[in-house]
């Protein structure tokens, strides 16, 4: 598994910054070919293409979104659970997923009109070659029926992003949410 | 032959023009309603058992979560002799949350604001600077601990209420509970919750989500329709209503309001496989299917812990998702899996007021506490994939419920009632395993009326 900063005794994480130590540098060949594979990325959700989506995605994918906790104390930092999670999921489930939506899912139909603000990245090297690691931010505006008041959900994503055939393709996500207790009625749209 | 309610609302509505006993109607008005809402919360939330967690989440000594009843928060805790208590987080001296975290260990819980400190059962330690007597000189400290409901265990499950002389849990639960050791005490270790539960709040009323938990079996086909395409409950998308898969089975209830839809494990079998039940004994059955989260390592201890009419229901028609009442669903369903294999999926929810128009739904999700540590990763995954946040199947309900509430606004829309006029009627079938109010068959209304009929009960009195 991916990105545990802290294994604290009771299972809960600190979350902080990237694992990996050696910086891809803003601006550099590499840093702008993932900002804009992360840009493109957000515009296929956005647009609903999901078909693209999942052919950015590798087949070892894991994808997982932990529940966070109000913790207090020595413990104030621990406040990832991954003993539980909002999304638990890799390539086959997601293609189920993006196959549901497809059809009867009531809970996309009509859909939600979305815009996935992707900022703060931060780009390094992982443990294999041509494979990065980065961290992103994300905000998600999401308006739903003709209800005038959006609903929003904001968090931070720990991704690998691997170099395959001159494209990069989603290894790992981790979705670090902001909220323990989400106001989103329902993730049944993508992170 | 019906007896009057005892309140009138401000605009002179009792509760009989709410919920209709003679003809099985409910006002749509009541799902979005601040004045009835006060009155839910003084006579059913104040009054009746709540589910708030399950004991393995507080294993060790000083373990606390914090939980809601209604929208009074409460410290849950487990104390140096091994007893849960639930407190009110409220401070007795100025109203501030003694406990601000969701979760840890504390052997004792200072407020933050003046520093008066509680122990885990909630009486009250001391203010600080002693000498000077901060809690003043006109109450003794053994009157100000923190204000105590009453707790029950039942399967690890931690319920509590504020109703100190009323009806036990056992009584509460009435003839359900032989179901329900079906599901919750059948192993010698019993459940396990796998983690902290999933929280979201919906635009909602309690009520909406609440009466479908009464057993609300019908939605399914319309609803989740997707499970007929991806072949999850069988059958085609062409056939989902001409064969109503997962529809027929006994679905059981009782005057309390909670209810259980127990399916034919054959045509569950059916689904995943074509092999037959037939002539087969229950063990025998038990083993080619066992009961969502059971194991076959563990069938044997089915044996041991229940009777024999329950291990014989659990091995032919297992009871697999229902309601207690007021605000609590669960789901014991098989779920085939993406890769091929098939395994359960243990969840269960609660529904919590926040407001007339805003629920929290929490998803505690379970295993069997002996199960493999992969089963349990397997039934982790399957149950949040199903269930919950990003479930697939109550991902459809999330976004239908509040859509209800919006429409019972309207001055004309409110005036639409809720129809449970699909009735079966009481029916027991031949050689029944249990006792309680029986609908074979088809799945009708009459689990979700009994609902109602216990909200009426509760709300007649004042």
């Amino acid at each position: 598994m991916v990105n545990y900063a802290t294994a604290a005794v009771d299972k809960a994480s600190v979350m902080r910054g990237l694992e990996s130590k050696n910086r891809v540098p803003l601006g550099s060949e590499i840093y702008n070919r993932l900002l804009e594979t992360l840009y493109d990325e957000a515009a296929a959700l956005d647009e609903r293409r999901f078909d693209d989506w999942v052919a950015m995605l590798a087949e070892d994918l894991l994808y997982t979104a932990p529940v966070r906790l109000t913790r207090n104390g020595p413990n104030k930092d621990r406040d990832v659970m991954r003993t539980m999670m909002h999304f638990d999921d890799n390539y086959q489930s997601i293609l189920m997923r993006t196959g549901r939506l497809q059809k009867s899912a009531w809970a996309e139909d009509p859909p939600s009109r979305t815009r996935r603000f992707v900022t703060n990245v931060r780009v390094a090297e992982w443990e294999n070659a041509d494979e990065y690691e980065v961290s992103s931010y994300f905000y998600v505006e999401r308006s739903r029926f003709d209800v005038a008041h959006n609903e929003t959900i904001s968090g931070e994503r720990r991704d690998i992003w691997r170099l395959v055939d001159g494209a990069y393709k989603l290894s790992r996500r981790e979705i670090i949410l902001d909220q323990s207790t989400l106001g989103m009625a329902n993730l049944a749209i993508f992170l | 032959m019906l007896q009057k309610a005892t309140f009138t609302l401000s605009d002179g509505s009792t509760l009989d023009d709410l919920v209709m006993r003679d003809t099985n109607e409910v006002s749509l008005r009541v799902m979005n309603d601040a004045e009835l809402y006060k009155l839910e919360m003084e006579r059913i939330f104040a009054k009746t058992w709540l589910l708030l967690g399950h004991e393995t989440e507080i294993p060790k000594a000083g373990d606390f979560i914090v939980r809601d009843m209604g929208e009074d928060q409460v410290i849950v805790t487990r104390d140096r002799n091994d007893e849960i208590h639930v407190s009110l987080n409220v401070c007795p001296h100025r109203g501030m949350k003694v406990c601000t975290a969701e979760a840890g260990n504390a052997h004792a819980h200072r407020c933050i604001y003046h520093g008066w400190a509680f122990r885990p059962d909630g009486s009250f330690i001391g203010a600080p600077v002693e000498k000077e007597q901060m809690h003043g000189n006109r109450m003794k400290k053994e009157e100000l601990g923190l204000k105590k409901a009453r707790v029950q265990l039942y399967g690890g499950l931690i319920f509590a209420t504020w109703n100190i002389n009323g009806p036990s849990l056992e009584e509460f639960l009435g003839d359900i509970k032989f179901y329900l050791d079906q599901l919750f005490c059948r192993t010698d270790s019993g459940l396990e919750m796998l983690g902290p539960p999933q929280r979201f709040v919906l635009p909602c009323n309690w009520k909406i989500p609440g009466e479908q938990s009464g057993s609300d079996g019908f939605h399914t086909l319309t609803l989740h329709r997707s499970l007929m395409e991806g072949g999850i409950m069988g059958g085609t998308p062409e056939s989902i209503y001409d064969n109503a898969p997962g529809m027929y089975g006994v679905d059981v209830s009782c005057t309390q309001g909670h209810s259980l839809r127990c399916l034919e494990a054959a045509q569950t079998f059916k689904m995943f496989s074509d092999m037959s039940f037939e002539g087969k004994t229950t063990e025998e059955r038990l083993n080619m299917l066992p009961p969502p989260g059971v194991t076959k390592e563990l069938i044997p201890q089915l044996f041991k812990n229940l009777s024999k009419e329950q291990v014989e229901q659990l091995a032919t028609i297992p009871p697999q998702v229902g309601g207690i009442f007021p605000n609590i669903l669960l789901a014991f369903i098989f779920a085939p899996r993406t890769d091929g294999g098939s395994s359960g999926a243990l969840a269960l929810h609660t529904y919590v007021p926040k407001g007339p128009d805003k629920v929290e739904f929490v998803n505690f999700i379970f295993a069997e506490k002996d199960a493999p540590e992969q089963v349990k990763r397997d039934m982790l995954q399957n149950s949040i994939q199903q269930t919950g946040t990003s479930g697939i199947i109550e991902q459809d309900d999330a976004d239908t419920w509040p859509q209800i509430m919006r429409n019972s606004r309207g001055t004309v829309s409110k005036t639409v009632t809720l129809k449970y006029q699909a009735l079966h009627g009481h029916e027991r079938p031949e050689g029944w395993y249990g006792e309680g109010l029986l609908y074979p068959g088809f799945t009708k209304d009459d689990t979700q009326w009994n609902w109602w009929l216990a909200y009426y009960d509760l709300m007649a009195q004042a």
